[in-house]
């Protein structure tokens, strides 16, 4: 700021000049923006897989990683909102489970209609949310420790519905499963709706929590919850609807894994919860609260699930995976810490 | 009186068998001044924290332009013109200045539905705001508070509760862990504020501060207020100080 004063006022005058401070400022602000590690850090992983293996960017590696990619991704977008609010969720790997349980239990016995099942599945995974919100707002329980029983009450609800055996969902090929996960070629891609479902869901998060009123709100929940209340800010409000929509959310995905892989396995997305966390972390929402970023997500999400099918393709053990993305969190924490100290320094 | 603001009367307040406040009573008039001053539990801050919505006493009215209300938490006394700020004024760091100014009453454009900031009138808003208060280095309004230093950020709690219209603005120790200049800042901004129609309590631990800016003093000891009327034009802080420690009786 202060040194576009120091120049003199003619050089202010000249527009190239001019022109040349506009673009480095513009620089400046991208380069400190926390979403500019994850990004370098995405970029060099796809110029190192490329140099490596020539089928990491076919079109059917591509079509590969585009399929599950955003399965993971929506729950990421939830949990970036509600970590954005100061608090986190750990039963979404099990709602991830347990929702598909619901909706094929329902159908499979003929109790009813696929898209009652379906929509029978988005409700109690909102009560799920709902409970979660209702005990750490109103019971004051950490979020951990909601979060953790509910994980293994729902992956224990899942587990005894079924006993423990998968789910047929092959039988039903509805309109709903079309427009979920329905599949269609785009230039040489397979592309499964579930892909359009997520930049979808992207935009609009990233609306909300950006530009919206609701958006200022989840931040300063998360940033400072009490000077938050005393201006009014609805915070317990806010975070119970933050709860459900990272469990509808995480249930949404769960029904289109389901749908994708012809299975409902009682067992699926155990320990997303933690690779989630890891996920929005990495593109450099704050585990502590009030910073968040839906575009940093989304970089994250990619960053992990290409490092998960790059690897193996380089020919790297697939046994070593935990070990690479173990080093990126730790990377990027520090690199985090980092920016943010030298942003307070700095200013 | 018809200037009255605000009436607070007879209030106690325990805190388990330890009686913080004895049947205190304070008034504040239109664009009045008070220094709120005593030693370390006196009772200041738990009179404050009443007034402001943030205690309940267990006895004892509230009077607001002479009508009797009851208020149950911070937002309520907000809502009726009190605001109250504190040391760390409360403000949320990771916010932008223009976002914390409107934080719980962002101005909203579109559609309802859309539910979106107007942010270009936030941002307009805080700049023209930031003037007033008398902060002339040029901060964006879209800096996060954390970029800010301790008197800045007391100018942007300032600023907003002179922008939300508060009638009442309470100061707790406002002038706290800032350098001299912030100092002089917030002083002048508490100037200001009685200048454009604002009432004030400045509750400080420096009488020369207090001294500099108030109409009248208020004296507490011990839970009970000992002294109400003290002119700092016609007293010297040496007789304040003896007040407070309780050495002198105050002139009531």
């Amino acid at each position: 700021m202060e040194d576009s004063r120091v120049t003199g006022q003619v050089s202010l005058d000249s527009p190239s000049l001019r022109h040349q401070m506009r673009l480095a400022r513009l620089l400046r602000s991208v380069v400190s923006a926390p979403e500019f590690g994850p990004f370098v850090l995405l970029v060099i992983e796809i110029v190192v897989f490329t140099l490596r293996s020539p089928v990491f960017l076919s079109a059917s590696n591509i079509s590969n990683v585009l399929a599950f990619t955003p399965e993971l991704g929506m729950i990421s977008l939830g949990m970036t909102l509600l970590m954005t609010a100061g608090e986190f969720d750990l039963s979404v790997g099990s709602v991830f489970g347990f929702a598909p349980i619901i909706m094929w239990t329902v159908y499979n016995t003929h109790t009813a209609s696929l898209e009652t099942g379906f929509v029978i599945a988005m409700v109690l995974s909102a009560l799920i949310g709902f409970i979660n919100g209702w005990m750490v707002t109103r019971l004051k329980i950490p979020s951990f420790l909601v979060t953790l029983g509910m994980l293994l009450v729902v992956r224990g609800i899942a587990l005894y519905i079924t006993d423990g055996f998968p789910q047929r969902t092959w039988s039903a090929n509805s309109a709903l499963t079309n427009v979920i996960v329905g599949e269609f070629s785009l230039g040489g891609l397979r592309i499964h709706a579930s892909v359009l479902w997520f930049v979808l869901f992207t935009v609009i998060l990233g609306y909300v929590l950006t530009e919206s009123k609701a958006g200022n709100w989840i931040q300063a929940a998360g940033g400072n919850a009490d000077a938050a209340r005393a201006r009014g800010v609805r915070v317990a409000q806010t975070k119970i609807l933050l709860f459900i929509l990272t469990a509808v959310i995480s249930a949404y995905a769960g029904v289109t894994s389901s749908i994708r892989v012809s299975a409902a396995n009682p067992n699926s997305g155990t320990s997303y919860e933690l690779e989630v966390i890891a996920m929005v972390v990495i593109g450099g929402t704050a585990l502590t609260g009030g910073r968040g970023t839906i575009i940093g997500t989304v970089i994250g999400v990619l960053i992990l699930r290409m490092m998960r099918n790059g690897i193996v393709l380089v020919g790297v053990p697939g046994l070593a995976y935990n070990i690479f993305i173990g080093a990126i969190i730790l990377g990027m924490m520090a690199l985090h810490s980092w920016l943010e100290r030298r942003h307070r320094a700095g200013t | 009186m018809a200037d009255e603001l605000v009436r607070m009367e007879r209030i106690n307040k325990f805190f388990g068998r330890v009686q913080a406040l004895n049947d205190v009573t304070l008034s504040v008039r239109k664009n009045e001044i008070i220094g709120l001053l005593g030693d370390n539990g006196a009772g200041k801050s738990t009179l404050i924290k009443i007034l402001s919505g943030a205690l309940r006493p267990d006895s004892g009215e509230i009077y607001i332009h002479g009508a009797k209300v009851k208020m149950r938490n911070t937002s309520d006394a907000i809502a009726r013109g009190i605001e109250t700020i504190y040391q760390d004024s409360a403000l949320v760091t990771q916010l932008s200045v223009a976002r914390n100014l409107f934080l719980g009453r962002e101005p909203v454009k579109g559609p309802r539905v859309f539910d979106r900031l107007d942010q270009q009138a936030m941002n307009e808003a805080a700049r023209q705001l930031l003037k007033q208060v008398g902060i002339t280095k040029d901060i964006p309004s879209t800096t996060p508070i954390s970029a800010l230093s301790g008197g800045e950020r007391q100018a942007v709690a300032i600023a907003r509760a002179m922008h939300f219209e508060s009638e009442l603005i309470i100061l707790d120790e406002p002038t706290n862990n800032l350098g001299v200049e912030e100092t002089q800042g917030v002083l002048r901004f508490v100037r200001n504020a009685r200048d454009s129609g604002h009432s004030c309590i400045f509750i400080a631990h420096n009488i020369y501060h207090v001294f500099q800016v108030v109409n009248r003093i208020v004296i507490m000891r011990r839970g009970k207020k000992v002294a109400d009327d003290i002119d700092p034009k016609q007293t010297t802080i040496e007789a304040v100080e003896r007040i407070i420690t309780g050495m002198a009786l105050a002139p009531l």
